[in-house]
């Protein structure tokens, strides 16, 4: 197999808490904005308070089937809005002949949780009654990828990906390989998540959720922060993308994955699981660690995630570790478990085409266990940025790092 | 795909209701037998299933059935292939499941303790195995897989996606093997939906039938080893067969089935750099499904009719077309695990020269394809696997005896 086609992107959706659009999106993140607030309404989550970052949905004109019925489709909704201003920012249109041989894959850690949690309501009063025949509709994941091929006219491979709270980085890289190798030129992945209370009251019950915000990499951090949202990257193959005359925001050079197959909630203390995924993207992409100019962190702002992943990072980059910008944009938008590692690359794309970074909000004293770093605290701010390395991980022990690089045309 | 590295399957595991070997199920199957019992029920389950019997992981007793189911198999693929994954050599060993409701009866026992006991009485162990990923997961830790661990959640077409994906892995040079797993234990919740859904059968399933009525749920687990060619000569294993080909399309809707399904079968048949008509048998994912089995029988007979309509225009003899086969009737729809079954059985009737013939078929809907209604001796050394989920997703396969 020859994996001798380039990757670019050419079209970026989100819906996060920070909103849909990308340039206050943008804004935003730069400006070190905090979403984690609060919630209005916390049913979802199972608590009688809870902070998150609810995910600002503004979105009309839905298909009828994500309208009917939008609070237990939250998911499928996200997703679909994430996936038609995608496509809408890559200059296509929903039915267009470009996407009958494009494909969708989604990540998802927990899918359609909500609408399992009606079933749990139901079933203490009605038993059997509660199952309906739309359940098995309703519990496949699948759905989420689906809807958004069926509403918008992909007809190439339509996947689900799920490997945690890494799923969007790895539905990146499988649509990457499915690309590179010549099975399709387009390719929709990304990632997709809801606040759900499966995800709260087992952080709940593990020590794990913030009881205010989450801190990545500082002293005082207490756990993660949960929010919501969904990003989609309209993945082209080079050639395809300059053919139509495609805005390139950035190249996708390259991934890495490794699985620790260490503990099913813990990550290896001394990151040497995700360290080989990150030598895994430098070395796909004929990349040395030098080159890195930024590094999109998972951060979640555990006591565990973030000891193993700069002691990861210092494994791969060594000495230099200390001066490659490293933030996390979970301190503002929460973790949104899923779609976290697609919005990042979409912030990576970003950072890429501002020429700037996006910093680690509510970041006071940075842990000195982690030794020197440069976290970029508070705000963001201007910088040379030539290539970005996104890096993501799960429960289960799943890692994946996607590599983006300036558009071609700018080399 | 292409093939310039090839890879092959150097290992395999069946665990069916009717045989844990991929030998004794395929000669079982071959001799007319079927999993499905007399007394008709929604979904058939492996009676006498012991997970100790099979595999020693830690934390087996907090996994629920799918995930016991896919860490045997697994297991036995290993062997099967005499393939450690044990130290450094786990770094370059793979794992890909196929499942979309392996984690389901966790994730309702869960959200259902929060409702019914409160927070502070659930089991927060139970919450990580409420994911998706979990079955996975948890059977990439059993065995020290370091390369990659995925779950894909494709329905029916899960499978062979896997299979297609992990072949890529391996020809970038991603890892040396690929343990590609899948189980499926219906749970309650899932097969009363389903049957409340009209998709369950109230008779035998019937495959390609013109009376056919729905499907029936089988519980089965299978894995295989996909390897490097080059990686499974040096160790001296004997491969079972090769990986060809694969590639995936979707049908949004079920009219748009036999095109898109048809349409993933040529691109993986073109892929391996076979023509329709070299195909000895086609295993296809029909299992009694209403528009499930049209669009199968529709896709094939596309092919069948455009090798036939080529070898015209070359002045060439017409293929008489592949061997259609439909293992689902006889094991029931083991949804994402089934398109491991179809691949492995295929494989084994290449092997054995001769399919199990379908059961319960008496009249087609669509005729005009070899359905394979008797176990006449078959002659050819490659299959193509075919599937078409629920949701869409379609799924070709194309493989050839080693």
């Amino acid at each position: 197999m020859t994996y001798d086609r380039r990757v670019v992107i050419t079209g970026c959706g989100l819906v996060s808490a920070a909103g849909s659009e990308l340039e206050s999106f943008w804004s935003a993140l730069l400006a070190g904005t905090c979403f984690i607030r609060p919630l209005a309404d916390p049913s979802c989550t199972g608590l009688r308070a809870a902070l998150g970052a609810e995910a600002l949905l503004d979105e009309d004109e839905l298909p009828p089937v994500l309208a009917a019925d939008q609070r237990r489709a939250r998911c499928a909704t996200l997703a679909f809005a994430a996936a038609r201003r995608a496509l809408r920012d890559a200059g296509l249109s929903a039915g267009a002949s470009e996407l009958e041989r494009a494909g969708v894959i989604v990540g998802t850690t927990l899918g359609e949780e909500r609408q399992l949690g009606d079933l749990s309501e139901r079933w203490a009063t009605d038993g059997l009654e509660s199952i309906d025949a739309s359940l098995f509709g309703r519990a496949d994941n699948h759905r989420l990828a689906a809807t958004i091929a069926a509403e918008l006219g992909f007809g190439g491979p339509v996947m689900l990906n799920a490997t945690a709270c890494s799923s969007g980085n790895a539905a990146t890289a499988w649509a990457y390989d499915l690309i590179a190798s010549g099975a399709t030129p387009l390719m929709l992945a990304g990632g997709a998540d809801t606040l759900t209370r499966v995800t709260y009251s087992g952080f709940s019950r593990m020590g794990a959720l913030s009881k205010s915000v989450c801190r990545p990499f500082d002293r005082q951090r207490d756990g993660v922060s949960f929010g919501e949202g969904a990003g989609l990257l309209m993945l082209e193959e080079l050639e395809h993308a300059r053919r139509r005359g495609a805005r390139i925001y950035a190249e996708l050079a390259g991934y890495g994955l490794s699985n620790d197959a260490y503990h099913l909630t813990a990550p290896e203390q001394s990151g040497e699981g995700f360290a080989r995924a990150m030598r895994q993207a430098l070395a796909s992409t004929a990349s040395a660690p030098d080159e890195i100019d930024y590094i999109s962190a998972h951060g979640t702002g555990t006591q565990y995630n973030d000891l193993g992943e700069t002691a990861a990072v210092r494994s791969v980059l060594g000495e230099r570790a200390s001066r490659v910008p490293i933030s996390s944009i979970k301190s503002m938008l929460g973790h949104t478990n899923g779609a976290a590692s697609a919005i990042e690359s979409i912030a990576c794309a970003l950072a890429l085409t501002h020429q700037a970074l996006p910093p680690t909000a509510n970041l006071q004293e940075p842990d000195p266990a982690f030794g020197p770093f440069d976290f970029v605290p508070g705000r963001g701010r201007a910088a040379r940025v030539r290539t970005c390395l996104n890096l993501s991980a799960g429960f289960g022990g799943f890692n994946a790092c996607v590599l983006l690089k300036e558009a071609p045309d700018a080399y | 795909m292409h093939t310039e590295c090839a890879v092959v399957i150097s290992g395999a595991a069946v665990l069916t209701p009717l045989a844990d070997t991929l030998e004794r199920l395929g000669s079982r199957l071959r001799e007319g037998q079927c999993a499905l019992p007399a007394s008709l029920l929604p979904a058939i389950t492996i009676a006498d299933f012991d997970a100790s019997r099979y595999a020693a992981v830690r934390g087996m007793r907090v996994y629920n059935r799918t995930t016991q189911l896919a860490i045997c198999a697994v297991k036995r693929a290993l062997d099967d292939a005499q393939l450690s994954t044990e130290g450094a050599a786990g770094e370059r060993v793979g794992l890909l499941m196929a499942a979309s409701f392996g984690h389901l009866d966790t994730l309702i026992a869960y959200d259902r303790s929060l409702v019914t006991q409160g927070l502070a009485r659930t089991n927060p162990v139970l919450m990580p195995l409420a994911l998706a990923s979990a079955p996975g997961a948890a059977t990439a830790l059993g065995f020290n897989v370091k390369a990659f661990s995925a779950t894909l959640s494709n329905g029916s077409a899960g499978a062979l996606d896997a299979i297609g994906l992990g072949a890529r892995l391996l020809a970038a040079g991603r890892a040396d093997a690929c343990l590609v797993v899948s189980a499926f234990s219906p749970c309650a919740e899932l097969t009363l939906a389903a049957s409340r859904a009209g998709l369950l059968a109230n008779s035998a399933p019937r495959a390609f039938d013109r009376r056919r009525q729905g499907l029936v749920f089988g519980e089965a687990a299978a894995a295989l080893v996909l390897e490097r060619a080059e990686c499974c000569a040096a160790r001296g294993a004997r491969p079972l067969g090769l990986v060809r080909g694969q590639a995936s399309a979707f049908a949004a809707l079920p009219e748009q089935g036999a095109a898109r399904l048809g349409r993933a079968a040529r691109d993986a048949l073109r892929s391996a750099g076979l023509a329709a008509g070299e195909i000895a048998l086609a295993s296809s994912g029909a299992s009694g499904s209403l528009s499930g089995d049209r669009a199968e029988a529709g896709a094939l007979l596309g092919l069948l009719l455009e090798a036939r309509a080529t070898a015209r225009e070359q002045s060439r003899e017409a293929p008489s077309g592949p061997r259609v086969a439909a293992i689902k009737a006889n094991l029931g729809d083991a949804l994402d695990a089934s398109g491991l079954l179809q691949t492995l059985l295929a494989l084994d009737a290449l092997r054995a020269g001769a399919a199990p013939a379908i059961v319960g078929l008496e009249e087609p809907e669509l005729p005009g394809l070899d359905y394979q209604t008797d176990t006449a001796p078959l002659t050819g050394s490659h299959a193509l696997i075919s599937a078409i989920a629920h949701n869409g997703a379609c799924s070709a396969l194309v493989v050839s005896a080693a």
